[in-house]
């Protein structure tokens, strides 16, 4: 014969709400609010309930749920700042390779849809910025195959992997900002132009030569960084921490357009730091920061789980 | 915190701005404040504490242990009390500009109308 009476009945609920609660919640979450959960859920019981019912299952499901979608909800912010910085640069550095390059075409039709992005990203933030922003990838990517099969003269894949990091982050912008911070990438390539066009040599003599692009890249790394550490600085003054997070995930594209220089504090080929570093050493500096930027933003993450349960 | 709130974590701040309370108290408040309109389920609840205490609008007042169960009791945070009584103004004003019509319209005679 089984034991009876109220003593029982509640020690069974609570072990069935126990057994739920840890069936939905991540674990770190119920050590640390599992018991008060439990026992509210218990207060509110009817006497002599022995089973949760099924909107309780139902609420600790949704509840589980939410807890373990809450970290990737509260980085959406950061996700969409650090975009909207990535979609300057890349629009920026677009804007100046395509104007510096005008008679080498493979690099205008490649550079164009990142200005087309630019434009949509005012115009349609939403969907339409996705698919434009998109094709930029694309483009960037596809530009490597179609140079193979055509023998047209291309951009090197030190111009092309930061373009390309900064597309993928770019991406994330796709929101419905105020006009004048949509207008903002179109500003930054606007300022560019002549920035990038005078560090370019005579396009008449050096058609496709890219090799300014060694001063252009670590330059933009250097005003990404402090464009996205003092909008860090300043939000987080604000007790705000979007910037902090953005600038997280803002490692890997800045990484990216610092290569060259990264490159060459690897490259021990030759006495003193070498201008343009062996290839080796640049895929070695690509391969770390591939490494360390995702790295960092999960140890973020992972601290970030450990501070909310 | 996103403005306006929405009306259960609206309604959780009311709750906390009498006195500290736990789980099952604020439940059973904020039922009693809505005309048991509202009827929060403790998953529901946490999740919102959870962001509150985040958003350092709600803060732990104490612990305490029953029937060997954690019992945490939460209290309105200063910004809390402050966000709480911006949203009573804005809503209080909403209400104030509503009634005002609504009186307007029954006292304006009607220019134009059916036969009947």
């Amino acid at each position: 014969m089984s034991p009876a009476g109220p003593d029982h009945a509640t020690a069974e609920l609570e072990r069935r709400y126990a057994r739920w609660t840890a069936l939905f919640y991540p674990a770190d979450y119920r050590r640390r609010r599992g018991s008060e959960l439990v026992d509210t859920y218990l207060s509110l019981a009817s006497p002599g309930r022995r089973r949760p019912s099924v909107a309780d299952v139902a609420d600790l499901a949704a509840g589980g749920l939410r807890q373990r979608l809450r970290i990737a909800e509260d980085l959406a912010p950061a996700f969409q700042l650090a975009g909207l910085l990535a979609l300057m640069t890349a629009t920026a550095l677009a804007a100046g390779w395509a104007t510096s390059q005008v008679p080498a075409r493979l690099g205008v039709v490649m550079w164009a849809p990142w200005l087309l992005a630019a434009v949509v990203h005012v115009a349609a933030p939403g969907r339409w910025y996705r698919r434009a922003a998109g094709l930029g990838v694309l483009a960037t990517a596809g530009v490597v195959p179609i140079a193979m099969l055509t023998g047209l003269p291309r951009p090197p894949l030190s111009v092309l992997l930061p373009q390309f990091v900064l597309g993928v982050v770019a991406l994330g912008a796709a929101t419905r900002h105020p006009w004048w911070v949509r207008l903002m990438p179109m500003g930054a390539a606007a300022v560019s132009v002549p920035v990038i066009a005078g560090s370019a040599p005579d396009p008449e003599f050096f058609i496709g030569s890219y090799w300014y692009a060694a001063a252009v890249l670590p330059a933009a790394a250097t005003a990404l960084l402090i464009g996205a550490t003092l909008l860090a600085f300043g939000l987080a003054a604000r007790r705000d921490p979007r910037g902090l997070w953005a600038l997280l995930i803002l490692v890997t594209p800045i990484g990216m357009l610092a290569v060259v220089p990264l490159g060459a504090m690897l490259d021990d080929t030759g006495p003193g730091r070498p201008i343009i570093p062996t290839w080796s050493s640049m895929v070695i500096a690509s391969v770390l920061v591939a490494a360390a930027g995702p790295a960092l933003v999960s140890l973020g993450l992972a601290a970030r789980r450990r501070e909310l349960t | 915190m996103e403005v306006p709130l929405r009306e259960p974590t609206f309604l959780i701040l009311a709750a906390l701005a009498a006195a500290p309370m736990h789980g099952y108290g604020l439940i059973t408040e904020v039922a009693r404040l809505s005309d048991g309109r509202i009827s929060l389920r403790p998953g529901t609840l946490y999740g919102a504490l959870d962001r509150l205490v985040d958003a350092d609008l709600v803060h732990v007042d104490r612990e305490e242990v029953v029937d060997g169960r954690l019992r945490r009791y939460y209290r309105l945070a200063g910004p809390g009390r402050d966000l709480l009584a911006a949203e009573t103004e804005r809503m209080r004003r909403n209400v104030e500009a509503a009634t005002l019509r609504l009186g307007a319209a029954k006292t304006r005679p009607r220019l134009s109308g059916g036969l009947a």
